[in-house]
C-alpha cells in the first residue's frame, strides 16, 4: 500500500476540507487512481459525497498510488487535516504521503515554506560564542548588531503528521449514496454568499426571537428580491417556549420557472425572501431518452404554465437552519450549485467546483433530509 | 512603615497593561515586589513549572518612583530594601484596560500609584489614580495581600545552550502547531533548529483519530540572530507558556533570548525593552541523559511530572549580590484576614471587567455577520453561524460595535451604579438588551425595579 503525491493547489484543498469539516469530523477518504472521494456521514444532519479529480488538488505527475484493491480507504479527522493544510499555504513544495509510525498509520504532510526576509533575521557575523554567559546588563538589544547578511529567502520545513485509520475494503462495501425519488424541481441556486447571509439572518431572527421574545423585525430589501415580514407583536409568548429547544427550520421551496423562496415562520414572525429569474438547467440528454425525460416530474412541472395557481408546481422542504448554514460553507469555493427538490422529503445539492475546460469536473453531492411539520 | 509611590506616563501604562495580560496567562494573582531601584511584577503558575517576571527600572520606565521602607514591614519583607505583596490580577487588568485611546478628551495623561504599609493600620490598599484630560481623576483602591514572593532560580552563567530570535519569526513557527498541542520540544539537527509540538495526553488506542497531530517545524539556523545549541539535545517546554512569551515579546518588539542547559533543568526566556526586563523561567522535560533521542515520537515521552522549579525567595542575580538570603524564610501569615479583592469597598475595579472583556470579540463577530453583503474574499463568512452572539441585535441589520463601547464606558463613568446594587447589576449584564441610559436610582421611583 503506497500513496504519495505533491499538492497542486493547497488553497483549494484547504478550503474544501474546511467546508467538509463543518458537517462532521470523521471523513472517509477514498484514494483512487483518477479521483479522490471524500464522504462524511454524520449521525444526524446532512451527508456529503464528494468526488474530486486527482488533478484538482494533487499534482498528477507525482501522484503515486499502489493498492491491492485499486483504492486506499482511510478515515481521517477532517478538521485536523484542514488545520494541518494551513501550513501549506504559499508553500513552494508540499507533499502528502501515507506512512506509519509505531504501528499508527499517518498522513504525513511535508511542506517547504519559503519567505522573503529583509535580512534582520540573519545570524549576526559578529556574534560572540561566549556571549550568553555575560552579565545581562551588558547585552544591548541584539537586533542592532545584525543586518550583515542582506535580504534572502528564508526556508522552513514543516511536517504535520495526522493520525488516520486504514479501512479495509470490506468495511466500506456497505456504504452507498442514498437513493432518492426523482426530484420535482431542479434549480441553480443564487449567489451563495447572499443566500448564506440571508439564511443565517433568518435563523438567528427565529432563534433570538424565541429566546428574548422581543417582537420587531426589519427585513432586507435588495434589488431582485421581494421581502415580506410580519411582526407578530401580539403572538402568544407561551407557545414560543416549545420552539426554543429545537433550532429553527427554514422553509425552502422552488419551482421550475426560476423562482426560489426562502422563508421562516415562528409564532411571532413570518419572513420570506423570493428570488426570481433563476435558471432551471436542462437535463443531460446523454443519460436518458427524450421520452423518459419528458415523464420526469421536474419536466412535467417545467411545461406547466407559470400563471397557474401560485402554489402549484412548487416543491418545498423544511431544513434545519444551522445545518443549512454548514452546508453553505462550501460557498467559499465559489461553486455552481444545482438544488434538486423532492417535495416534503429531501433536498439534494450538486455542487460543481470551478474548473478548467480540459479537466474533469469536481462534484460534491449533499443529501439533506426534509423535516416534517 | 513602607511607602511606595510611582507615576506612569501613557506609553508606560500601555506597557504595564501588556505585562499584566502576559502575567495573567501564568497565574491569577500577580506578585508585586518593590525595591529602591525597580518594581517587579511576577507570577508563578499553579504547578510551579512556569515563572514570569517583569522588572521595571526606576529611571527609565517611570516618570517618578520612590520607595521607602523601614524595618519589619508587615507583608513578609524582613529585609530593609524590599516590599512584597500580591494582588488579584483581574482587578489590576480591569483598571488599566482601555485607557489608551488618546483621541478621547478624557484619555489618561498620567497614572499615579501609591501604597502605604503601616503596622498601625488595618487596611492593605494600593491606590491607583488615573489623571485624565478635562480634569477627570479616577481613583481606585485595591486590596492587596501580604505574601512571600517566590522566584525561580536560574543561573545564566551556567547555561550551555542559547538562541536569540525575533518574536515575529517565532510566532510564524508557532502558527503551524495545532491548537490542542500542549508541549513544545526543541532541538538542533545539522544546521536546523527543529521545533516539535506534541501532546502527552493518554489516548485510547482505538480512537486513533483523536490522537494529536504531531507537527514539527525545522527552521534554518540563520533565521535566528544567534543560535548556539548542543546538537541533538531535546528539551521540551509547555507550549502555552511559550506562546504567552512570544505574544508579549511581539507587542514589545523585543528580541527573545532562550538559555538552557539540559532537559529537566529550567529554561529561561528573556528580553528587555524600554527599561523593562522580562524573564520567564520554565521547567523543561525530556530525558535527563540525552543519549537517546526522546521527544521526536509521542510514545517515548516519559509521562513524568517534571520536578517543580526550585523555588526560593532569593534569585541569584549577578548584579545584586548583596541581597540577603534571609528572605528565604517563609514569613508567617501576619493575620488571618482573607483577601477579597472583588468584594467589599473595592467594587469599582470589576465594574467594567466583564462586559469589556467579552464584548470586543462579540462585536467583531457581529459586524461580520450582520452585514448582509459581505466583503469579498473573507473566508470566515463561510464558517458556521455563531449562535453565541449577543442577542440584542435583533433590532436591526447594522448593529455596529459602537453600541458596545457606549455600554462599557457608561458603566465606567458611573461606578455608583452598582454600588447600590452590585450583585444584581452584574447578573443583569448578560441579559441586558441595550446599554443603560438611565441610572437605576433614577427609575426606581416609578416602582419598576422594586
Amino acid at each position: 500500500m503506497r500513496f504519495r503525491t505533491q499538492l497542486r493547489d493547497s488553497k483549494i484543498f484547504s478550503k474544501l476540507t474546511a467546508s467538509l469539516s463543518s458537517l462532521g469530523k470523521v471523513c472517509w477518504m477514498r484514494l483512487e487512481y483518477e479521483v479522490i472521494r471524500f464522504t462524511i456521514i454524520p449521525d444526524q444532519g446532512t451527508q456529503v459525497w464528494a468526488s474530486i479529480p486527482v488533478g484538482t488538488i494533487f499534482d498528477d505527475t507525482t501522484y503515486e498510488l499502489e493498492s491491492n484493491s485499486d483504492a486506499i480507504n482511510i478515515e481521517v479527522n477532517i478538521s485536523v487535516l484542514n488545520r494541518a493544510l494551513r501550513s501549506a499555504w504559499g508553500a513552494t513544495h508540499a507533499q502528502l504521503r501515507l506512512t506509519k509510525k509505531e504501528k499508527t498509520p499517518l498522513l504525513a504532510l511535508t511542506v517547504l515554506a519559503s519567505e522573503w526576509t529583509e535580512g534582520n533575521m540573519a545570524l549576526a557575523t559578529n556574534d560572540d560564542p561566549d556571549g550568553f554567559g555575560d552579565d545581562p546588563n551588558s547585552e544591548e538589544a541584539p537586533a542592532d548588531t545584525t543586518g550583515d547578511r542582506g535580504p534572502r529567502e528564508r526556508q522552513t520545513w514543516i511536517t504535520q503528521e495526522i493520525p488516520i485509520k486504514i479501512l479495509h475494503e470490506s468495511a466500506v462495501e456497505g456504504l452507498h449514496e442514498p437513493h432518492c425519488p426523482d426530484p420535482e424541481v431542479h434549480i441553480i441556486l443564487p449567489n451563495l454568499a447572499q443566500l448564506k447571509s440571508i439564511s443565517d439572518r433568518f435563523t438567528k431572527l427565529a432563534s433570538t426571537d424565541s429566546k428574548s421574545r422581543q417582537p420587531g423585525v426589519m427585513a432586507p430589501d435588495a434589488p431582485g428580491m421581494h421581502s415580506v415580514s410580519f411582526g407578530g407583536a401580539g403572538a402568544n409568548t407561551a407557545a414560543t417556549a416549545l420552539s426554543t429547544n429545537s433550532s429553527p427550520k427554514l422553509e425552502l421551496s422552488a419551482n421550475m420557472h426560476g423562482s426560489l423562496r426562502l422563508a421562516i415562520a415562528t409564532d411571532e414572525l413570518r419572513i420570506a425572501s423570493v428570488w426570481s429569474d433563476l435558471v432551471n438547467p436542462p437535463l443531460d440528454p446523454a443519460q436518458m431518452t427524450q421520452e423518459e425525460m419528458s415523464q420526469l416530474p421536474s419536466e412535467l412541472n417545467r411545461k406547466r404554465e407559470a400563471s397557474e395557481a401560485f402554489d402549484f408546481g412548487w416543491a418545498k422542504v423544511r431544513i434545519d437552519g444551522k445545518d443549512w448554514s454548514r452546508v453553505l460553507s462550501i460557498g467559499r469555493l465559489s461553486p455552481k450549485v444545482v438544488a434538486c427538490f423532492v417535495n416534503e422529503m429531501a433536498l439534494v445539492l450538486y455542487v460543481y467546483l470551478p474548473h478548467n475546460r480540459d479537466e474533469e469536473e469536481s462534484c460534491l453531492t449533499y443529501y439533506i433530509n426534509s423535516f416534517t411539520t | 512603615m513602607t511607602s511606595l509611590s510611582l507615576s506612569l506616563g501613557p506609553p508606560a501604562l500601555v506597557r504595564l497593561h501588556d505585562a499584566l495580560i502576559c502575567l495573567a496567562k501564568f497565574s491569577e494573582t500577580v506578585a508585586i515586589e518593590a525595591e529602591p531601584d525597580l518594581l517587579r511584577l511576577s507570577a508563578l503558575n499553579s504547578t510551579k513549572t512556569g515563572f514570569a517576571s517583569f522588572a521595571f527600572e526606576k529611571g527609565v520606565f517611570f516618570e517618578a518612583y520612590s520607595f521607602n521602607s523601614s524595618v519589619n514591614g508587615r507583608s513578609g519583607s524582613v529585609s530593609l530594601e524590599r516590599f512584597f505583596c500580591q494582588i488579584y490580577n483581574k482587578a489590576l487588568l480591569s483598571i488599566f484596560r482601555g485607557r489608551i485611546d488618546r483621541n478621547k478628551d478624557t484619555a489618561v495623561e498620567r497614572c499615579d500609584m501609591e501604597l502605604h504599609e503601616d503596622l498601625q493600620q488595618a487596611e492593605c490598599r494600593l491606590t491607583v489614580k488615573m489623571i485624565c484630560g478635562l480634569g477627570v481623576i479616577k481613583s481606585y483602591k485595591l486590596t492587596y495581600e501580604p505574601a512571600s514572593v517566590q522566584h525561580a532560580v536560574f543561573d545564566k552563567s551556567k547555561a550551555t545552550s542559547m538562541w536569540t530570535a525575533d518574536p515575529r519569526f517565532l510566532k510564524q513557527l508557532i502558527e503551524h502547531f495545532s491548537l490542542s498541542a500542549e508541549q513544545l520540544d526543541m532541538y538542533s539537527d545539522s544546521g536546523r533548529a527543529v521545533f516539535t509540538s506534541f501532546t502527552t495526553k493518554i489516548t485510547d488506542g482505538k480512537e486513533v483519530l483523536k490522537h494529536p497531530v504531531h507537527t514539527s517545524v525545522a527552521a534554518d539556523k540563520r533565521d535566528f540572530q544567534e543560535y548556539l545549541v548542543e546538537e541533538n539535545m531535546h528539551v521540551a517546554i509547555n507550549l502555552k507558556d511559550f506562546k504567552a512569551v512570544v505574544a508579549h515579546a511581539e507587542t514589545a518588539n523585543a528580541t527573545v533570548t532562550a538559555r538552557y542547559t539540559r532537559p529537566c533543568k529550567p529554561l529561561q526566556l528573556e528580553y528587555r525593552f524600554e527599561g523593562v526586563n522580562a524573564e520567564f523561567t520554565v521547567m523543561t522535560r525530556g530525558q535527563a541523559d540525552s543519549e537517546d533521542v526522546p521527544t521526536s515520537t509521542r510514545g517515548t515521552i516519559p509521562r513524568q511530572t517534571p520536578a517543580p522549579v526550585p523555588i526560593s525567595a532569593i534569585r541569584q542575580r549577578d548584579t545584586r549580590p548583596s541581597v540577603t538570603p534571609s528572605t528565604q524564610m517563609p514569613p508567617p501569615p501576619p493575620r488571618s484576614r482573607s483577601i477579597r479583592p472583588l468584594n467589599g469597598s473595592s467594587t469599582q475595579e470589576n465594574l467594567s471587567q466583564k462586559p469589556s472583556a467579552d464584548r470586543p470579540v462579540a462585536s467583531g463577530l457581529s459586524m461580520e455577520f450582520d452585514s448582509l453583503f459581505v466583503p469579498a474574499d473573507d473566508d470566515r463568512q463561510w464558517d458556521e453561524m455563531n449562535e453565541e452572539e449577543e442577542p440584542q441585535d435583533i433590532l436591526g441589520w447594522d448593529a455596529s460595535g459602537t453600541q458596545d463601547a457606549f455600554g462599557a464606558s457608561i458603566r465606567d463613568a458611573e461606578p455608583s451604579f452598582s454600588k447600590h446594587d452590585g450583585s444584581r447589576a452584574e447578573e443583569a449584564d448578560d441579559e441586558m438588551g441595550l446599554p443603560p441610559t438611565q441610572r437605576l436610582s433614577q427609575v426606581r421611583q416609578y416602582g419598576l425595579f422594586d
